[in-house]
Parts: C-alpha cells; sequence; structure tokens
C-alpha cells in the first residue's frame, strides 16, 4: 500500500500542469465567491464488515456571505438501518479565511472553522464524525498553499462528540473528542492550457485523514484518491475512494466509494 | 432681468461644458486586471461573474492563462477604479495590477499633478491626447510584494502612503 501511495505522489507532482484545492474530503482556506449559493450532495457507497454495501447521502447547501465568511447547511440520509433511507440528522458549518497572502498564480491562506451537527443514528463505533453519525461539534483551523499550480491544503481541529438523539446516550468507556489531522493535494491535470471557460479541467487530488481518540490514544488513518471533473467552470463531479490505511478503533464501515455533485450558482446575493 | 437671464444661462452652460470636459478627462473606456491567487477557470470565473454584475460593463475579455480580465466599458459611466477592486475581492481574489484606458483630451500632466481624484506620479511632464493607458500604483492595486517597494520609492508623495481609497496614484505609460 506504501508503495503505491509514493507512485501515486510521484506521479501526481512530477506531471507539469495547474492545481486545483477544491478538495472532495476536506475544505480549504479560500471561500466561495460572495454572493454565490452552491449547492452539493455527497454520495457515499460504504461497505459494511458483511460485504454489503450502505448508501449516505448528504446534501448541502453553501454560501459565500463575504469574501471573508461562509456557512454551509446540511443533511444527513442513510440506508444503514432497515427501511430505505433515513434522514440521520444534520448540520450547521461556517468557515472565516483570516489571513491571505497572493500573488501571481500563488497563494497561501488561513481559515478558521466551526461545525455543530445534530444526529440521531445509533452510536455503533469508536469513530467520532460530526459529519454523520454523531451529535457533537468540530472547531479547527486549514491552511492552503497553491504554488505555481500545485495545491496543498491541511487542517487540524478539535471534535467533540455529544449523546445522539433521541435518547443515544455517548457511552462512557469511549473517549468522547477526538483530534483530526488532514493532508490534502490537488493538482489540475487537463487542459495543460486554458482555451475557454467550458472547458473541462480534470483534477487528480489524493487526501489523507486521520484521526487519534483523545482520551485512549486510539487512532485511524484513511487515504481518498479522487478524480474531479469540473464542467463549464460551475459545475463539479468528484469520484473518489476511500481507503483505511491503518485503525486501532471500531469503526463499522470504513472504506467504499464516493460520488459528490456540485453546482455554483453565482451573485444569487449582493 | 433679460440681461440677467442670458448671464445665468451662460454660467449655466460655460459650467456644464467645464464638468463635460471634466467627466471626458476622467472618463475610464477600458480595464486590465491581472488578478492575483488564482489558477483555475473556476476561479476566474467567479471573478467574471462578479465584474458581469456591474450595468456598466460592455463585456469581458478573459486570458485564463494569464489571469488578465479586459474589461470594456460603456459610454458616460462614472466608475472609479475602486468598483473594481471590490469586485475581484469579492470573488476571492486580489488585483495585482490594474491599468486603465482613459479618454483624455489634450491633458498636460507633469509630475504629482492631481486631476480630479487621480495624481499622476513618476511621471514626466507631456500632453495625453486620445486613449491613453495608464497604471494604477495604490496599495491594493499592485501586488503586496510591489507595494512595499513602491511605498519606499514614492516616499516623497505625500498622498501616496496616506491609504486614502478616494484618491488614485497613476502612472502614464
Amino acid at each position: 500500500m506504501m508503495k503505491k501511495i509514493i507512485v501515486f505522489l510521484l506521479l501526481a507532482t512530477s506531471i507539469q500542469s495547474k492545481a486545483q484545492e477544491l478538495f472532495v474530503m476536506t475544505e480549504p482556506a479560500s471561500n466561495m465567491p460572495a454572493g454565490a449559493i452552491g449547492v452539493r450532495a455527497m454520495n457515499s457507497f460504504m461497505y459494511e464488515k458483511d460485504g454489503t454495501l450502505n448508501y449516505h447521502i448528504m446534501p448541502e447547501i453553501m454560501w459565500g456571505i463575504s469574501a471573508k465568511w461562509m456557512v454551509h447547511l446540511q443533511s444527513f440520509h442513510s440506508s444503514r438501518t432497515t427501511g430505505g433511507l433515513k434522514t440521520e440528522g444534520g448540520s450547521i458549518y461556517a468557515k472565516y479565511r483570516f489571513y491571505s497572502s497572493d500573488e501571481m498564480h500563488k497563494h497561501f491562506r488561513m481559515a478558521l472553522y466551526g461545525r455543530y451537527s445534530k444526529n440521531r443514528a445509533d452510536i455503533h463505533q469508536d469513530e467520532i464524525e460530526t459529519m454523520g453519525h454523531n451529535t457533537g461539534y468540530e472547531g479547527g483551523i486549514v491552511a492552503t498553499k497553491l504554488v505555481n499550480k500545485v495545491a496543498v491544503s491541511s487542517s487540524l481541529s478539535f471534535e467533540k462528540a455529544l449523546n445522539n438523539m433521541p435518547d443515544y446516550k455517548f457511552p462512557t468507556t469511549q473517549s468522547n473528542n477526538a483530534t483530526n489531522y488532514t493532508l490534502s493535494i490537488g493538482k489540475l491535470m487537463y487542459p495543460k492550457k486554458y482555451t475557454s471557460l467550458n472547458q473541462t479541467n480534470i483534477n487528480l487530488m489524493c487526501e489523507f485523514l486521520g484521526q487519534r481518540l483523545n482520551a485512549n490514544g486510539k487512532s485511524n488513518l484513511d487515504i481518498v484518491p479522487s478524480l474531479q471533473f469540473i464542467i463549464r467552470s460551475q459545475a463539479r463531479i468528484d469520484l473518489a475512494y476511500r481507503k483505511q490505511l491503518y485503525s486501532t478503533m471500531t469503526r463499522t464501515a470504513p472504506n467504499g466509494f464516493m460520488v459528490k455533485f456540485e453546482y455554483t450558482f453565482f451573485n444569487v446575493t449582493k | 432681468m433679460l440681461l440677467n437671464f442670458y448671464k445665468m444661462n451662460k454660467i449655466i452652460l460655460v459650467t456644464a461644458m467645464l464638468v463635460s470636459t471634466f467627466i471626458s478627462n476622467a472618463q475610464i473606456a477600458k480595464v486590465e486586471i491581472m488578478a492575483t491567487g488564482l489558477t483555475c477557470s473556476m476561479c476566474s470565473n467567479a471573478i467574471n461573474k462578479q465584474l458581469k454584475t456591474l450595468a456598466e460593463v460592455e463585456k469581458v475579455d478573459i486570458d485564463l492563462n494569464k489571469n488578465l480580465f479586459l474589461i470594456t466599458l460603456k459610454k458616460d459611466n462614472q466608475l472609479t477604479p475602486k468598483t473594481f477592486k471590490d469586485k475581484v475581492e469579492k470573488a476571492g481574489f486580489f488585483v495585482g495590477s490594474m491599468v486603465l484606458f482613459m479618454h483624455f483630451n489634450n491633458q498636460t500632466v507633469e509630475d504629482n499633478k492631481q486631476i480630479d481624484k487621480y495624481i499622476f506620479i513618476d511621471t514626466k511632464a507631456q500632453t495625453l491626447n486620445g486613449l491613453t493607458k495608464v497604471k494604477l500604483l495604490d496599495k491594493g492595486y499592485v501586488t503586496t510584494k510591489e507595494y512595499k517597494k513602491l511605498s519606499q520609492r514614492f516616499v516623497k508623495y505625500t498622498s501616496y502612503n496616506n491609504d486614502n481609497e478616494q484618491d488614485f496614484h497613476l502612472k502614464a505609460m
């Protein structure tokens, strides 16, 4: 596995072209344009231990309040339990870009972000995930560097799980808070040279997502390679595969495929 | 009474003529912006869409590889450079350079001469006529690195380091 990662990274950094920072699994320090509204749907097909696939869909609406502030509203639906697709919860997310150093074809930016989520799923794993599994909150910092068309982004956050609705208490035997860290690398593979806004752009990305449970030191690390298509400079289709590299905590379905759709409506609000 | 009426009319006429020369002097025909901090076409599109919200904009031509935006404006617009800077920043990016294409009518300029809200600096005495390119030198209209250099070079122009967003420092190109 390590060999594959190294080959992938070498491949991603050796090919000369332009890069993207619109990552699949993480948010960059940059925001949406002010006044823009984005709609997004993350579809996940995750393998359960018995080999069956469960389906999660997380529709999201995003709004660029100003150049520095943006908010997301998201809901979580899953077919994990019997009886078809069920709504399990929702979340509100906000990001504030507090630092920007921009030059020709490059930038370094930093942002603070926070999320608050509600969830009514049963608590069935050690892993804390306020995006779809746990009621709780997350707060963190993200830094994104774009140099000569290669984007690298890294984040560090604190995440705390509370009791799930309606009365799924968070197990006292588990750590209810965690430290998360991510590293994302993105590169534009096509086109080599832009000719119009209608050209489809293809980005190759690789993200690493890690979590450490603060109370007991249990941890995990996942790798998510992805391919992204940007259509008419306005729509996005992401294809990704999430693979657990290692884990010392219980997780029910860490591996699977993801398909994400996104569309941006520019200048909806002033 | 009649004479007074004529006098008044003359004054109005002269004032109107003065105002119209002054307007034609400050009239921007085109703006060329190099935006910083981006490489992707979706980012360029964000700037493009912001610029097109201005009713005074006739068209926007984009060089996606160089992040250059050439904005053609409708006649008799009253826009100032700040409008364009604000639009680029609302899209989430910054202005790396801004060149204005302005109409001049035998306008004499010299170093540190102010015409309306525009102050010519680093400029030799000359007469500007017809469509002329001028480059903005203020903070926010050049890259951060360039501004650091310019703020030292232009210490002698007291207005330059004032950070006043109402006046603009230009260099005739």
